[in-house]
């Protein structure tokens, strides 16, 4: 599914972190790897070189790791030049970062992650780099809707990453709590929800088994955002890879947006995998 | 694979740093990527929204709908006191969501706490050169720089160290200081000797490091998130309250509108038929309810004070009655946490001092920490009873300690490098099986002999019959080393020669045995969480009828390796004990058993213990433990005593049957309020009670009496019953029956008797129609005010018990309640008789015969009652076996 990975590299660290993501992808795919650094109008010296510098850090430890990769680096507005080489290049899937300005702008409306997600015509894993020691992720978490698109690419995408760092995933449904007018929230125990499992989640978790993923799932009641990161943080996760978020600015802000709870709340690594490719 | 798995080297590539630290300029970006290094405070709804949802739930809907027309008729009719009926509809719905907010705020103060756990200031490399900064301003990428004293500012993967010891006890609650290294190790992060971690502090020595994670990203962090995010859900009381509020609100909402309907069908006009509407919806609320259950949580919180269980929030009072799970730590709650030295148990019987100079109490003595300050010991409770012991067997002894290995959670041992009497030895004490490990030499007839297979099973056996006594068991090792020699850690730690064990016992508390019966008995499981091993636990554990033969034991490290349904499994036995656990592990079980259904309390008393407490349906903290652990639990034991939560336990399902007790005193006056009402309509008789008398009552003269019921004690039986089910809540068809039916038609009857007396000497004849303001009719309404007044004292008699005989318990023996009925008929006296309580009251005095017509009534009511108990009784005992 993904032949070439591109990840876009930049002046900050958080960039280089997230294309260490994108490599070991390219690695457990047997992808081409390519780096991306575009360089704004008005970047410092200082600041190019850095990005320079990062570029040639993360070329050496893809050649170290047997990855075929090339870099590139242009100068100019970087979604559209981003676009311009996934289109060139036929890129599947661009790896980018989001950044902490990024996760304070409601919705992160407007940002470059953002736009870049919108508008490029393969796949975006918009990564949040929160914590720097755990490098290799040996626990993912992977929050789902009850009714999720693309569900097979997901499910490649989990499995590549959980292959190639040898992880175990935890699918994590969070629903609405059952009630009755009278009686108010019903208590299920963990086997009675466990047979509400929705039918995309059964779905993802078959696509998983044929991979070969080992994995467990829960389904909990509580809001999404929320139950999400307390059961990351309570269970010491490492890694997070959920979808985007297709709520409504006006329905986010009735409803609130789970995505966004957790880009800001996450105290792991987040990876938010916008898909493209049409199931088959 | 994780920073703590890599060389120093690895890890200045992954953090793209160097062993000069970052840039100023490099570390400004990196702080406004990562934020700065503080415990931040989780989002969480204002408290304006909680209020305001006080206010727009069913109940509050409803009035405010009733509030809505009375203004607008108001506006249509003026001057026919709709005004002051809709300002007192708002009053109420204001009341109400004042002690509703009252019951479910609460000050979150446990973060706060934490903050203070972080330092001001950290000496960091910046540009190669080491500068002073705000410890807000480290970021991961920066190399620090820890001496004595310090507190750590974030989580730091250790580079160089000398002889550093910190104490880890904020996150793993273990008092005694760990030393740290820079070797890469393969576990996980949280087990890693080579990481000092944020919020702890620097014990002895110094080290640098580079920090990996600031903030919330820390481990410490970590908990301060999940102390602040984490909650037990709602409370089985606001649950209960919202049941009860949708309950009422559908039958006033109902009877309201199907009396409008019929008012509207036999000919009524619109208006006579809308305030009769309002009359039947506010006769139908209990607009006292919410103010009387908070009083008397208030009440019964204090009166668990007096018991040493300080309550922090109102509704944890009631939720303490439901409790069916208790997880409880040992030492110092079930046990005395007074460690002293029972057994001494040798492999050879001579004593080898005769040998080499060297006893068990050698080591005991000075392989061991504590200190002597001021004739006082000060010391880890094991370390101060092995020295006591050991003073008392061989006194002081001239030394030098050349070195110390301290202990750590990985070796389970400590060692020592000492001089004695010109003699260097390496001493060594810690788990059995952590120095048999390291023992290859014992003693036997006074020989040193290789310690063989035979030998270490002899070993074995004898340690695991100390700790099936229940004792703490140690094990001592020594070797004597050339004094010239510089011993790193493994070579100290090699060919030791085994001495013995040391069995030490932390008595039970004395009330315990009894207070675990009690639970036994109240249906309520107890799990034992222990850092201690299997057998010791589970001795004491038999010691004090926690087990019987079969219990099921899980040990700490099987615990991590068990799935999450593997656990629901051993979660389901009734006997368990969770032995070598650490806090951190306490948080799992609770949620696990909140899955269940179950009802946990859970106690605590470290940072770490904070994300359980705060989780667990009841957190309770230790009044001993760390102001973090305070500040998230709902209780704090102030003697940090088992049998002291059982008591509060008792005293919770006491409130719940009392709250119970006075819906049923409430309920029943609700239907001497409507039904005079319906006649009012259907039978076209005098208005029998204005819509002011009726909120008179509501919020007057029925709320003393109702309070005093809130204080009765619990009947003998309470801690004879399992805990209620979850379905089982304050009302249920037995209470509405015996509210609005039974003991309702019974004061109905006398309330009605009195109204038509008053009708009947003042001259109205059935079928005449007397205008609204007349002196008949307000002295026929005050004989109804009177006597649903009258009904309710005869009622709150009744409802003291619901099965025993009021006798039994003594009639006269709740002393508020008789305060109570005194306020009570004081304030129906002004109502009735001053000229202010007349007119704001449209109410007239009545003669003294209506008081004395009206007591036959009342006894009727109280004795009918005791008759219906007296058959509950009588049915109870034929279906017992």
């Amino acid at each position: 599914m993904y032949s070439k990975i591109l990840a876009a590299v930049n002046e900050h660290l958080n960039s280089e972190i997230s294309a260490r993501y994108a490599l070991k992808l390219a690695k457990a795919c047997g992808a081409k790897f390519s780096l991306c650094f575009i360089a704004e109008k008005g970047l410092s010296q200082s600041d190019f070189n850095r990005a320079e510098d990062a570029m040639k850090r993360l070329f050496i430890e893809a050649e170290k790791a047997d990855i075929q990769a090339e870099s590139i680096t242009e100068t100019g507005e970087p979604v559209k030049e981003i676009e311009k080489i996934v289109r060139h290049e036929k890129i599947n899937i661009v790896f980018a970062s989001t950044r902490r300005e990024d996760v304070e702008k409601r919705f992160y409306a407007g940002t470059i992650a953002r736009r870049l997600s919108l508008n490029l015509p393969c796949s975006v894993a918009l990564v949040r780099v929160v914590h720097m020691g755990r490098i290799h992720p040996r626990k993912i978490l992977v929050p789902l809707k009850a009714r999720i698109d693309h569900v097979r690419e997901r499910a490649y995408f989990t499995a590549k990453m959980a292959e190639c760092c040898d992880s175990k995933v935890f699918i994590f449904h969070a629903t609405k709590p059952i009630t009755k007018f009278f009686h108010g929230e019903v208590h299920l125990t963990p086997l009675e929800w466990g047979k509400r499992l929705p039918d995309d989640i059964a779905g993802f978790m078959r696509y998983l088994e044929k991979y070969s993923i080992e994995h467990e799932g829960r389904l909990s009641p509580g809001r999404a955002g929320r139950s999400i990161t307390t059961e990351a943080a309570a269970k010491r996760f490492d890694l997070v890879i959920m979808g985007s978020s297709k709520r409504s600015l006006l329905s986010s802000i009735f409803k609130g947006n789970p995505v966004e709870v957790v880009l800001r709340e996450t105290l792991c690594d987040l990876i938010i995998l916008n898909p493209r490719h049409e199931d088959k | 694979m994780k920073i703590n798995s890599l060389s120093i080297d690895e890890v200045f590539q992954s953090l793209v740093t160097s062993a000069d630290g970052l840039s100023e300029e490099e570390a400004k970006r990196r702080l406004a990527e990562f934020g700065y290094n503080e415990i931040e405070e989780i989002k969480k709804r204002p408290l304006i929204f909680k209020f305001l949802s006080q206010l727009t739930h069913f109940l509050a809907i409803l009035l405010w709908v009733a509030a809505l027309f009375s203004f607008l008729s108001e506006y249509i009719h003026p001057g026919e006191g709709m005004l002051t009926l809709g300002f007192a509809i708002v009053g109420v719905i204001f009341i109400n969501a004042i002690f509703a907010f009252i019951q479910e705020y609460r000050v979150e103060k446990a973060l706060a706490a934490m903050k203070k756990l972080l330092p001001f200031y950290v000496r960091v490399l910046r540009n190669g050169k080491e500068a002073e900064i705000s410890a807000r301003e480290v970021v991961p990428g920066d190399v620090v720089t820890l001496m004595e004293g310090d507190k750590v500012p974030a989580d730091i993967r250790i580079m160089e160290t000398n002889e550093i010891k910190v104490n880890n006890a904020p996150l793993t609650g273990e008092s005694e200081p760990v030393g740290i290294t820079k070797e890469p190790f393969s576990g996980e992060i949280i087990n890693s000797p080579n990481i000092a971690f944020a919020g702890t502090m620097v014990v002895s020595g110094s080290a640098k490091g580079v920090i990996f994670s600031t903030g919330m990203r820390t481990e410490f962090g970590r908990i301060a998130h999940l102390t602040g995010t984490v909650t037990p859900g709602t409370s089985p009381l606001q649950k209960e309250i919202t049941r009860i509020t949708r309950v009422v609100t559908a039958i006033a909402g109902t009877t309201g509108l199907l009396f409008f309907s019929i008012g509207y069908l036999i000919g009524r006009t619109f208006w006579e038929n809308f305030l009769f509407a309002i009359g039947i919806i506010l006769a139908n609320v209990p607009e006292g309810l919410l103010p009387t259950v908070t009083l008397s949580l208030a009440m019964g919180s204090q009166r668990m004070a007096k018991r040493k269980a300080l309550i922090k929030n109102l509704t944890s009072v009631e939720t303490l009655g439901s409790v069916s799970v208790i997880c409880t730590d040992k030492t110092g709650t079930l046990t005395q946490n007074k460690m002293e030295v029972k057994k001494v148990a040798e492999l050879c019987d001579n004593a080898p001092e005769k040998v080499q100079g060297v006893s068990l109490f050698h080591i005991a003595l000075l392989c061991n920490n504590t200190k002597e300050v001021e004739g006082n010991l000060k010391g880890e409770p094991t370390e101060v009873a092995l020295y006591k012991a050991a003073v008392d067997s061989i006194g002081h002894i001239e030394n030098k300690r050349l070195k110390e290995f301290p202990f750590d959670s990985d070796r389970k041992r400590m060692s020592i490098i000492n001089s004695m009497r010109d003699t260097t030895y390496v001493l060594a004490k810690g788990a059995p099986e952590s120095i048999l490990q390291i023992s290859s030499r014992c003693f036997k007839d006074k020989d040193i002999v290789p310690f063989n297979e035979a030998m270490k099973e002899k070993s074995v056996e004898l340690y695991h019959s100390l700790m099936d006594q229940g004792l703490r068991v140690l094990a001592f090792a020594y070797k004597e080393i050339s004094s010239e020699l510089e011993f790193g850690r493994e070579e100290a730690e090699r060919d030791l020669i085994f001495m013995g064990f040391i069995g030490l016992e932390d008595p039970p508390r004395p009330e315990v045995a009894e207070a675990i019966q009690k639970c036994r008995e109240a249906g309520i499981r107890i799990i034992m969480i222990t850092g201690d091993g299997s057998r010791t636990a589970a001795a004491i554990a038999k010691e004090i009828g926690l087990i019987k033969e079969k219990a099921t034991i899980v040990e700490g490290a099987e615990f991590l390796k068990m799935s999450d349904a593997e656990l629901h499994s051993v979660l389901s036995n009734e006997e368990i004990i969770f032995s070598r656990m650490t806090p951190k592990h306490k948080l799992r079980v609770v949620n696990i058993l909140k899955e269940q259904g179950e009802r946990v309390a859970v106690t605590g008393d470290g940072v770490n213990d904070a994300p359980a407490l705060k989780r667990a349906d009841i957190g309770i903290s230790m009044g001993t433990g760390t102001d973090v652990a305070k500040e998230a639990a709902d209780m704090i034991l102030l003697d940090d005593n088992f049998a002291t939560i059982v008591n509060a336990i008792e005293e919770g399902r006491a409130i719940f049957e009392n709250i119970k007790k006075f819906i049923t005193y409430i309920f029943a006056h609700l239907t001497a309020e409507a039904v005079p009402y319906i006649l009012f309509i259907l039978a076209r008789i005098p208005l029998p009670l204005t819509v002011m008398q009726i909120l008179a009552i509501d919020l007057g003269t029925e709320t003393t009496p109702a309070l005093g019921l809130g204080v009765e004690p619990p009947e003998a039986t309470i801690m004879k019953q399992p805990p209620r089910p979850r379905g089982k809540g304050l009302i249920d068809r037995k209470v509405l029956f015996n509210g609005y039916i039974f003991l309702g038609l019974i004061g109905t009857i006398g309330v009605l008797f009195a109204y038509f007396f008053v009708l009947n000497k003042g001259g109205w004849k059935w079928g005449v129609e007397l205008p609204i303001d007349a002196a008949l009719v307000h002295q026929a309404s005050t004989a109804t005010f009177l006597g649903i007044v009258m009904m309710q004292i005869g009622n709150v008699f009744a409802c003291r018990t619901q099965t025993e005989s009021v006798f039994k318990i003594g009639i006269f023996g709740n002393r508020l309640i008789l305060w109570g009925i005194l306020a009570e008929i004081l304030l129906s006296a002004f109502i009735i008789y001053h000229p202010w309580g007349n007119k704001i009251f449209s109410t007239a005095p009545v003669p003294l015969s209506v008081w004395l017509l009206l007591i036959p009534f009342m006894l009727l009511l109280f004795f009918a009652e005791e008759a219906r108990k007296f058959f509950v009784r009588r049915k109870g005992l034929s279906t017992k076996p």
